[in-house]
């Protein structure tokens, strides 16, 4: 092969290798875009009513559960669900997400322990959610409360489980 | 590192024997910018198939979420007007390019002895894309893809004899429905790009048995010359793809794939248009009326089909100069003259119901009807209560007047009427009763 006949074949397959590299490139972004971000949205819906604070007897947890209202895509779907809410001497709520932090369990309050427990794998937790025993890697998980004309306003978040810090799922 | 990868599979599979099989197939005349267009069919598919992917993570095919999904990609989805855009054009690049490369086969005479089967094989991917086309636009169920698949379907119904059955079977029952979304959505997204990747396949792997036509002159010279598909041919290929390319991504960008409202079975005030690589066909059922209609919709396409299929075996003439095939030549430029003419006369076709003009106030009382909570009584085209009267076609029995003065006291204009009292300004009441105006 001539010496002219080889580099021009070079020139030709470089330029092949980069017309794909750059299509490749282009596209990557909008295509995982598209594929990915939408899965990476927060899960933040807006307040939902989780009834009056009128029955709510201080330090005695009481489990909740309401109707939310959650986007999904181009839908909008109504889940049930459920939180634990502590009244406290200064009149101030906290509502724990219902979800175990070790693997996502529901748990229960035993009025006569005074202990929250979790029935999977043993974690147990005092009124304030702290860590008693058991291998949950962190406290009860808070949400965002307040008082709306006498009733329970919760900002319900999913979190990710199993891990030290608090994260929004 | 890469060479011993390659040294691995090369001692199990032989890939280097089976790329240089494939590489240095000979191109007899030298690579030409005439033979791009198979390439660039092969990769406009490949950016149908990963575009199509992404939507349908997005798509749902059912009527009461199909257009809520679209809009969904549309304006929520990261990226997702481009990708639908990018969906959206490389249709129309298709059916072009498909075009382009039947004739430019056409007018080198490669279809010819040895080709014969190639062909055929692209005949068949000719209607897989044709297919293509149609059953996609039905998917975002606006009324564009509503009434567009109503005639289409509707053609199958004019075929002598079958067609009725043939009717139901393509919808999936008697109406357009439910069924015949999920009917199309198959045939769109499995049927279709199985058939096709199986066809183009063996159109490529037989093409290399045959070997490439070529140039229509190199049988005299001798020897012959020739240069190899690769890097020789796909250097040009991927320059053509590159350009193509950046057409694609610029009409993606500045002009996204429309979405119309919502489909409406009852809105007789549409304009139903095809798409405009189907403006000839629609032409074609404009010229043939009545108890012709059929040469239109049933007897002019079944020839073309059959005259394609055949002609490898019809024309057996060895000869591929296209200067020494006169009738053949003219054949095709009449095809071709035809096909664009029909296109054009299709594409100023003039529009049947004049387009609506709304008024600022018809749009604010339509606003004021929704916000007001009228629809839990009243319905209009099927949607809203029962408990008071149809107001569908109100404006054509009640005046303005008649209208303003019931929305200020119902009982005083039809005693024994149980609806309230409209608690709206004077200018907000007119703005409301030329909506109901406008309901005809």
């Amino acid at each position: 092969m001539a010496e002219q006949e080889v580099s021009r074949r070079k020139f030709m397959i470089r330029t092949i290798v980069g017309i794909v590299a750059f299509i490749g490139a282009v596209l990557a972004v909008p295509f995982s875009g598209l594929g990915i971000l939408p899965a990476l949205r927060g899960n933040k819906a807006g307040w939902s009513d989780a009834g009056t604070i009128q029955d709510m007897v201080v330090n005695e947890p009481q489990e909740r559960r309401f109707m939310q209202i959650v986007k999904s895509g181009w839908m909008e779907e109504k889940e049930e669900r459920s939180v634990w809410i502590v009244r406290r001497q200064d009149n101030s709520l906290t509502a724990y997400s219902p979800n175990c932090p070790h693997l996502g369990c529901g748990y229960r309050w035993f009025r006569e322990d005074q202990r929250f427990k979790c029935p999977c794998h043993g974690s147990v937790f005092d009124i304030n959610g702290k860590v008693l025993a058991g291998p949950s890697p962190r406290p009860l998980d808070t949400l965002e409360t307040r008082v709306e004309d006498g009733r329970i306003m919760i900002q319900y978040e999913v979190f990710q489980l199993g891990i030290a810090r608090k994260l929004v799922a | 590192m890469f060479t011993r990868l390659i040294d691995w599979f090369d001692e199990r599979i032989q890939i280097r024997k089976l790329w240089s099989e494939f590489a240095n197939n000979p191109i007899p005349g030298g690579a030409s910018w005439f033979y791009v267009f198979g390439s660039v069919l092969v990769f406009i598919f490949i950016l149908q198939m990963l575009s199509g992917i992404l939507l349908a993570l997005y798509y749902a095919p059912t009527p009461d979420h199909a257009y809520a999904s679209v809009k969904y990609i549309e304006t929520e989805a990261p990226f997702g007007s481009f990708v639908r855009g990018m969906h959206h054009w490389g249709a129309s690049f298709m059916m072009v390019l498909v075009a382009l490369h039947m004739l430019q086969v056409f007018i080198f005479g490669a279809y010819k002895k040895p080709r014969e089967i190639v062909w055929l094989l692209g005949v068949g991917l000719v209607m897989f894309v044709g297919g293509f086309a149609f059953t996609g636009y039905l998917l975002p169920w606006d009324q564009k893809a509503y009434w567009a698949t109503v005639v289409g379907t509707n053609v199958a119904g004019t075929i002598p004899v079958v067609g009725g059955i043939l009717l139901k079977i393509v919808r999936g029952g008697a109406e357009l429905g439910n069924l015949t979304l999920s009917r199309f959505f198959d045939i769109h997204t499995y049927i279709l790009p199985w058939s096709l990747v199986l066809f183009a396949s063996l159109h490529v792997f037989l093409l290399e048995r045959a070997g490439a036509a070529g140039a229509w002159s190199w049988s005299e010279k001798t020897p012959v010359y020739s240069e190899p598909l690769f890097p020789h041919q796909m250097f040009k290929d991927t320059i053509i793809i590159f350009f193509i390319f950046l057409l694609l991504i610029c009409l993606a960008v500045f002009f996204p794939a429309p979405l119309e409202p919502q489909a409406d079975p009852t809105d007789s005030t549409y304009n139903p248009r095809p798409e405009w690589y189907f403006y000839f066909v629609f032409q074609l059922l404009r010229i043939f009326e009545g108890k012709y209609e059929v040469v239109g919709t049933f007897v002019l396409p079944t020839v073309a089909v059959i005259s394609l299929v055949l002609l490898p075996f019809l024309d057996r003439n060895p000869e591929r100069s296209p200067y020494k095939r006169k009738i053949m030549m003219t054949l095709a430029g009449f095809v071709v003259v035809t096909v664009s003419i029909l296109t054009i006369i299709g594409a100023r076709a003039p529009i049947v119901n004049t387009p609506t003009v709304t008024s600022p106030s018809v749009l604010a009382g339509r606003l004021l009807y929704d916000k007001n909570g009228c629809t839990a009584c009243h319905s209009i085209h099927g949607k809203g209560g029962k408990i008071g009267p149809d107001l569908t076609h109100v404006g054509s029995t009640r005046d303005r007047d008649w209208l303003i003065r019931h929305f200020k006291n119902p009982q005083a204009v039809s005693p024994g009427s149980i609806m309230p009292k409209v608690a709206l300004s004077d200018g907000q009441l007119s703005e409301l009763a030329d909506y109901m105006q406008s309901l005809r």
